[in-house]
């Protein structure tokens, strides 16, 4: 699980908004750069970004589907994702890419690797 | 005797009655005896009612062992292949084997079978004639098939046919030679026994009935067979199949009583001490059994009377016959013959080559005969075990053109019953197996018991009976998939009534209160609880947009490529020019990909972005169609007695008027509806959930219909005379589903499930019941909101749900 528990040193971190921005179990699209992310608010407050890409065969955007604790289900192919790992459940697999979320003093950072657009921030 | 706290138990036969009876024994008290089998063939017990399959090919010998070698080792048995028992000493209580071996018994069991009846005329011991009774007779068969061409198979009953279908499958030119006119006379009347035979005949079988047979020609080898009559026929290999007899040689030697078979009482005690015959070899009430269903019950009686458990005598059977060739359908049960006594009912149909007869003494079943279609064999066989008393039920379950349900006898049967005859299973063998294992399924059932593992034949009684323990809890034929979701081992209907009854408001307390194993729920249940909640509690639920599927959440269909389509309402599918020109101009000023007329006559503007949602539903200041909805999508209409010359109602009238009635108001699945002026239907009544046709003086309502992935025609619910009650019924209607069908189930498969005349009953026919449907329905109506106010009021709501944040990651 390369993202889960990432070194802050490697990433940039940019600051999206409140906690109060996200609707508990109701994704948000959030463009950082050219990144889209899905955002996740879970019931118990924690927040996860992914990429806004479904893992399925039949491609589209994962920030539609319906989530449960923190797991999502993707909105076009019903799999089943992990919000920290973006790991497919079984019987699919597949992984989707996890953004490092951070939530100090009320406020919502997402990171981005450096070495990916990350360093002009620097 | 010595000293010792278990007895010696002596079971003389290793086939199925033998070892069936040691079975129920083991169960019943696992340490009582040790056993000690021997069995004259080199083999563990087998399944030999399967042998025709060996001999088809469609098994080998491995598939029908019944007990593997291991078996008998876990359960501490000795056993002696290849050795067959040739004295019993009952005084001193002392078997003598062929290899001198000797053996003492507390308790004997003589399980010896039958042989094949050899005819005694001239010629019966020349090469190439054998009988058709175990593995070694199979082998033979298999060989000879690969040498020769002609065979004879002599003998037309049960055992005689199959063997005959099984040469004739291996390539050979088979012929049947049978003494009686009829074939399979011991079974089937002669109207039955001539369409088998038919039947036959076009497989390729040929016939020589109503031949004695005297003599076989040949050298040291068969050559053919000489009858009575004078004729003869060329073959080159012969099965006698002319019946079985007792093997009761050892029995006779010891000095048992003997007639046909060994002389047993209603507890399987031969005339000696101590000495039980069970199976083929015994004579009970003067019959010698020849079919596998009666040794499994004279088994269980020995086993507990050999355990010293209380158990009823055993009184007779009433056999049946099932002939396991392919294509050919052919049952038999019980008395056939008609008899002035009996009544009967009968079903004979040449052209699809049908016949049925059941028997009735004073109204009770008392037998039947099935040929071309033993669909109801398994039933028909517990109608005549059980003595059931002939209904307009079962009559129509038999005979009738229509498959009416006959409902549930599970309850009926005794707990000794055998229900899988193959396997010798009891019903109480599968209640218990279901109670104390926990089992929800007939596969699970097949697993732990045995039953229906075999043919198959009794799969439907032993899915009944499950039913019949599980009650509520049954999971019918799509099993798993009843439960509502992986979340939960209840099923939708359970859900709903404990919703109901214990008062749960929000889809979390359901999923707490009925011990969901998933907090939060899954994508299954969290629409579907949303849907029942609001269902149950129209007034108290609070929607929760969190548990709705994207289009519902956001009011607009997802495109594949994250834009949306929006599709204004257009009731009844009437515009005016200024709303024409209302949506032309907003889809220029929103740059809208595609305009489409859609299949239920309005506009989709298709390619919107989800940020300008919001706005384009503000600058249309149209309600939204729905169109993605599980709810009211369309009410399809014709122009009607407004315009059109044949029209005899306003359907576009009432179209719009119904259309604005149940609009946003939750159902089940989406839910489309048309409206037609007259009988030329041109907006499409047939395949519309509720279809609504005008004729002169009267509406005709049609339910049910589906033109999209399963089509169905609608059928006719009723015909009513007056716009009120046609409101009301469609008011009914529809609210009865609300409360009965499944989430995404749509009204074609809710009515196969339900049933049109439990929806007439509950809609047309009890006035009560429909007032009560239509009060329910106005008080849900109350509740239905216009979603797109809330939503462009609510400026942060906005904001959360249509609106991405975008953060550039370029500082300068």
């Amino acid at each position: 699980m390369p993202m889960s528990n990432p070194n802050a040193e490697e990433y940039t971190f940019y600051l999206v908004g409140k906690p109060e921005d996200f609707s508990e179990r109701l994704g948000r699209v959030v463009r950082l750069g050219e990144v889209e992310l899905a955002v996740f608010k879970t019931t118990d407050g924690k927040i996860y970004a992914l990429e806004n890409q479904s893992p399925g065969p039949r491609g589209g955007t994962i920030a539609e589907g319906i989530i449960s604790g923190d797991v999502l289900f993707d909105p076009i192919c019903d799999w089943k994702i992990g919000l920290a790992d973006g790991l497919v459940h079984a019987p699919d697999t597949g992984q989707v890419r996890v953004y490092p979320v951070q939530v100090l003093e009320d406020e919502v950072r997402i990171g981005l690797p450096k070495r990916e657009g990350g360093t002009l921030h620097d | 005797m010595e000293n010792r706290d278990y007895q010696r138990l002596v079971v003389i036969g290793n086939g199925m009655a033998g070892i069936n009876t040691v079975e129920q024994l083991l169960k019943l008290s696992p340490n009582t005896y040790k056993i000690t089998v021997f069995g004259k063939e080199p083999y563990p017990n087998y399944n030999r009612i399967q042998l025709s399959y060996v001999l088809e090919k469609s098994k080998a010998v491995e598939d029908i062992i019944l007990n593997d070698w291991d078996w008998y080792t876990d359960n501490g048995i000795e056993l002696h292949t290849g050795t067959s028992v040739t004295h019993i000493d009952t005084e001193k209580k002392i078997v003598t084997a062929d290899n001198g071996m000797q053996v003492s018994y507390d308790k004997l069991i003589i399980a010896t079978g039958s042989k094949p009846l050899m005819l005694p005329v001239p010629g019966a011991d020349k090469q190439g004639i054998i009988g058709f009774r175990d593995i070694a007779d199979c082998e033979h068969m298999l060989h000879a098939a690969d040498l020769y061409k002609k065979a004879a198979v002599i003998g037309g009953g049960l055992l005689g046919l199959e063997a005959a279908k099984g040469l004739l499958k291996l390539g050979m030119d088979v012929t049947v030679v049978h003494l009686f006119k009829d074939i399979m006379e011991r079974q089937l009347d002669h109207t039955a026994s001539l369409m088998l035979q038919a039947e036959l005949e076009s497989q390729g079988l040929k016939f020589a009935t109503g031949k004695q047979t005297e003599e076989f020609l040949g050298e040291e080898r068969v050559s053919g067979i000489r009858f009575t009559d004078g004729t003869t026929l060329d073959t080159e290999f012969v099965v006698m199949s002319a019946g079985i007899r007792p093997n009761v040689e050892v029995a006779k030697a010891s000095g048992l009583d003997v007639n046909r078979g060994i002389l047993v009482d209603d507890y399987m005690r031969t005339s000696a001490p101590d000495v039980y015959a069970v199976g083929e070899c015994n004579e009970h009430r003067g019959i010698c059994y020849g079919l596998v269903a009666p040794l499994f019950e004279q088994g269980v009686v020995l086993a507990k009377h050999l355990c010293g458990v209380e158990t009823k005598p055993y009184e007779g059977s009433v056999v049946s016959t099932q002939l396991k060739i392919s294509g050919v359908d052919v049952f038999s049960a019980g008395e056939f013959m008609d008899a002035d006594d009996l009544a009967i009912v009968r079903m004979h149909d040449d052209w699809r080559r049908v016949y049925k007869k059941v028997l009735l003494r004073g109204g009770r079943i008392v037998g039947g005969v099935l040929v071309g279609d033993g669909k109801e064999a398994s039933r028909l066989q517990q109608w005549i075990r059980t003595g059931t008393v002939m209904t307009e039920v079962i009559h129509d379950a038999i005979v009738g053109q229509s498959s009416i349900d006959t409902g549930n006898t599970a309850a009926e049967l005794a707990d000794e019953e055998i229900v899988c005859g193959c396997n010798g299973v009891t019903k109480k063998h599968i209640v218990d197996a279901i109670e104390q294992k926990g089992l929800t399924t007939v596969e699970e059932i097949k697993g732990a018991t045995g039953a229906s593992r075999s043919c198959g034949g009794c799969r439907p009684v032993v899915e009944q009976i499950l039913q019949f323990v599980l009650g509520e809890k049954y999971d019918s034929a799509a099993a798993k998939q009843e439960a509502m979701c992986t979340c939960t081992t209840l099923s939708r209907d359970e859900v709903v009534t404990a919703i109901k009854e214990k008062g749960l408001i929000t889809s979390k307390e359901v999923r707490y209160a009925l011990d969901w194993n998933n907090t939060e729920g899954c994508s299954k249940c969290r629409p579907a609880l949303n849907y029942y909640l609001g269902m149950i509690w129209p007034t108290e639920h609070v929607d929760e947009r969190d548990s709705r599927f994207v289009n519902e959440r956001m009011h607009a269909n997802i495109q594949k490529d994250g834009t949306f389509g929006v599709v204004p309402r257009m009731y009844g599918g009437v515009t005016t020019p200024e709303d024409l020109r209302l949506i032309a101009d907003i889809a220029v000023k929103y740059n809208v990909k595609l305009v489409k007329v859609t299949g239920g006559q309005r506009l989709d503007l298709l390619g919107v972005r989800k940020e300008d949602l919001p706005k384009i539903w503000k600058d249309l200041g149209m309600p939204s169609g729905y169109a993605y909805a599980k709810a009211l999508r369309t009410v399809k209409t014709c122009v009607g007695n407004q315009f059109c010359r044949f029209g005899t109602k306003d359907s576009m009238g009432m179209g719009i008027l119904l259309e604005k009635k149940f609009e946003r108001l939750d159902m089940p699945a989406k839910f489309k509806l048309a409206v037609n002026g007259c009988p030329r239907n041109c907006a499409e009544s047939s395949t519309k959930d509720i279809g609504i046709v005008g004729n002169e003086g009267a509406w005709e309502i049609y339910v049910g219909g589906n033109g999209g992935i399963k089509a169905r025609l609608a059928e006719l619910l009723c015909k009513v005379r007056t716009d009120e009650e046609l409101l009301d019924i469609v008011s009914a209607f529809m609210q009865h589903y609300r409360e009965t069908g499944r989430y995404l189930e749509r009204t074609s498969d809710w009515i196969e499930r339900v049933g049109l005349a439990s929806v007439m009953e509950v809609v047309v026919t009890d006035l009560d019941n429909r007032r009560a449907l239509v009060e329910r329905m106005e008080i849900a109506l109350s509740q239905v909101k216009e979603p797109w106010s809330e939503i462009l009021n609510n400026s942060n709501l906005r904001e959360r749900m249509f609106e991405d944040i975008k953060v550039t990651t370029d500082q300068n």
